[in-house]
């Protein structure tokens, strides 16, 4: 049988006239598409990555000294609060409720060292009490060694990624700038990706004595009984005298606040660089269409109908925005660590996790958004195409 | 894949046999302002099956205008238009462009001084066009047969660029072909070539004509092309002057 030609292999073809300019528009369909799926991948990357950076604090209700709401969320999730004290006697009160499990003791301590980078830098200790924080924070394994030997020992615990950068083992001594007091790392947790990695944990004691906090803590945490009313008892430690409750409902509230006008704002970008694909998409078609008019007019007199042409120039439409679609979603694909980065320099706060989850079904539902696009980018092309009458077309031979 | 083609319009008269075309006091009038101009006034002409045409004439004595009103390009002013026993233009209603479509597929083909050829098909490719549109029952079974009938069978798989004009204009006539159409349109098929080029074209109408039957109206200013046709028609202010 006769190799015949289809329509839809006409429209590729014809595709292929002006290489540089569908080249660009599908460039810019592939940038709108890579746009889209990042977003759509950081709106759910996102809250599931503060959702577990939550979930693994290992408490749900976090007491600090009072003072700004947004800081104390925000240094919480970094690990620590702000150096504001509250006396150690306080987790006595907090543990006499009846909805508390357990309660840990946190001391924050931040010292300038000069030795840190080119120009120096902050040092920041995370005082923790060596028998409720573990026990609360059960996702935490080690590497090497393990917790400390006793309360109040010269003993580190270094989370990953600051012994990473500090390049720390077991058996290594650190010394405390201005103290001039020397620990010993007695372990070295494994990557848990939440904010511990980056955390020198040191027994509370020894915090409290080295930065001569005696008897004073920065934050506690509680652990609550899972059948017991959280909002209840927040209530009841409202109470407590100069105390600031934070629970983990409010954090992430706070936080997405702080992301949504972020996220507004990318969002109106992506919707513009969709328009400006789209009118790309139009413009790219309809000029095709005009330096096509004596042929489209030629194909009309072989036999043509207006729906014959309206499908060919619909279908150059639909092959420019799925393959800028496809280029545009394996794009985001490939840099979502990139973007991930680029994410977190924009944004006041990020969680730990990965900041963009892309997956199949977003791929697909990207592809649907821009298939949509051609399908209603090339109604208008089409529709002129369709309309042009073999008659007319020859007339305007030479113009 | 043939698609049936049983809505034409046009109602089916009891025409003579033999008759390829009757045309009866064509008329058709431009309106450019308050100024009427009279394209073609008045003509009446038959042509019978298998018959070569041409017409000639100075520019604006209304040949093209004509050829493309019996062709179905155009719709007349007034006047009458049957094509084999097919009543198309009657009573001064004119036709919608799909009804004209569906009745240029079914029997003209079309060649033009451009070739109008797609350039990023290859020849083979723009011989089968017509096919990605409409394939007419009985249409060439191979799209080998008039590319081999052009002496093109080794040049299926150049694209235009590569192509020289005569043999672009092979390449339209072979497209054109493949539908096999029951009158063949050419306006100014040579316009665009030299004197060799001119003459190799005339003998493919002429054989076209001879060989396989085709009826065939030619439009040109070439005088020595028209008079390979059997018969030549000129016009002047849109009237027939000699047939």
């Amino acid at each position: 049988m006769a190799k015949k030609i289809s329509v839809y292999q006409v429209a590729y073809k014809n595709l292929l006239r002006k290489k540089t300019r569908s080249a660009l528009t599908v460039l810019g369909i592939a940038l709108s598409a890579w746009v889209l799926i990042s977003l759509l991948g950081f709106n759910r990357g996102y809250k599931s990555a503060l959702d577990k950076d939550i979930d693994n604090m290992g408490f749900q209700i976090l007491v600090t000294a009072k003072g700004c709401p947004y800081e104390a969320a925000t240094l919480m999730l970094k690990g620590g609060t702000g150096l504001r004290y509250m006396k150690e006697s306080i987790l006595g009160d907090i543990l006499k409720h009846k909805e508390v499990i357990e309660v840990t003791p946190q001391l924050m301590a931040a010292i300038f060292d000069p030795n840190k980078g080119e120009t120096g830098g902050i040092s920041a200790y995370l005082g923790v009490d060596p028998v409720t924080f573990p026990a609360m924070k059960t996702y935490l394994k080690f590497k090497q060694g393990a917790w400390f030997t006793k309360p109040d020992s010269l003993e580190a615990v270094v989370g990953y990624e600051a012994a990473e950068l500090e390049q720390r083992e077991v058996g290594d001594k650190m010394l405390i700038p201005e103290k001039n007091v020397e620990i010993t790392v007695v372990g070295v947790l494994q990557r848990s990706g939440t904010a511990d990695d980056g955390t020198i944990f040191l027994p509370l004691r020894t915090v409290q004595k080295i930065f001569d906090k005696g008897g004073l803590i920065t934050a506690a945490g509680i652990k609550v009984d899972k059948n017991a009313n959280s909002a209840d008892l927040e209530n009841k430690l409202y109470d407590l005298p100069d105390v600031q409750v934070v629970s983990m409902a409010q954090v992430k509230t706070t936080i997405m606040s702080l992301v949504s006008t972020a996220k507004v704002m990318v969002f109106s970008i992506a919707l513009i660089a969709i328009l400006i694909a789209m009118l790309g998409v139009i413009n790219t078609i309809l000029m095709s269409v005009l330096e096509r008019y004596q042929e489209i007019g030629i194909i009309k007199s072989m036999g043509a109908m207006p729906w014959d042409v309206f499908r060919m120039i619909w279908t150059e439409t639909v092959i420019l925005c799925l393959l800028g679609g496809a280029i545009g979603i394996g794009f985001s694909f490939a840099m979502a660590k990139i973007t991930d980065l680029l994410i977190r320099k924009l944004l006041p706060y990020t969680p730990t996790g990965s900041l963009i989850a892309i997956n199949s079904s977003l791929g697909l539902v990207t592809l649907g958004v821009v298939l949509g696009i051609g399908l209603v980018s090339g109604i208008y092309p089409a529709w002129r195409a369709a309309r042009v009458r073999p008659l007319e077309s020859i007339r305007s031979e030479g113009e | 894949m043939s698609r049936p083609e049983n809505n034409i319009r046009g109602a089916e008269v009891s025409g003579q046999d033999g008759i390829a075309l009757e045309a009866k006091n064509l008329r058709k009038v431009y309106h450019r302002g308050s100024e009427d101009i009279v394209a073609v006034d008045d003509i009446s002409l038959t042509v019978r099956n298998g018959e070569f045409v041409s017409f000639i004439g100075p520019s604006g004595s209304g040949k093209t205008t004509l050829i493309n009103i019996l062709g179905c390009l155009d719709n007349p002013t007034s006047g009458t238009l049957t094509i084999g026993k097919r009543e198309v233009f009657a009573n001064c209603k004119g036709l919608s462009e799909s009804d004209l479509t569906r009745i240029r597929r079914q029997v003209f083909g079309y060649i033009f001084q451009k070739f109008y050829l797609v350039p990023t098909l290859t020849v083979y490719e723009n011989v089968v066009l017509p096919f990605a549109f409409f394939e007419k029952t009985g249409a060439v079974a191979d799209p080998m047969e008039p590319l081999r009938f052009l002496g093109l069978d080794k040049r299926t798989g150049h694209r235009p660029s590569e192509l020289s004009g005569g043999e672009m204009q092979r390449v339209a006539i072979a497209r054109a072909l493949v539908n096999k159409p029951e009158i063949l349109l050419a306006d100014e098929p040579t316009g665009n070539l030299d004197t060799k080029r001119s003459e190799e074209i005339g003998q493919i109408l002429t054989s076209l004509n001879q060989k396989e039957g085709l009826t065939i109206l030619l439009v040109t200013h070439n005088p020595a092309l028209a008079r390979i046709a059997q018969r030549t028609i000129e016009l002047r202010d849109g009237r027939i002057v000699s047939s």
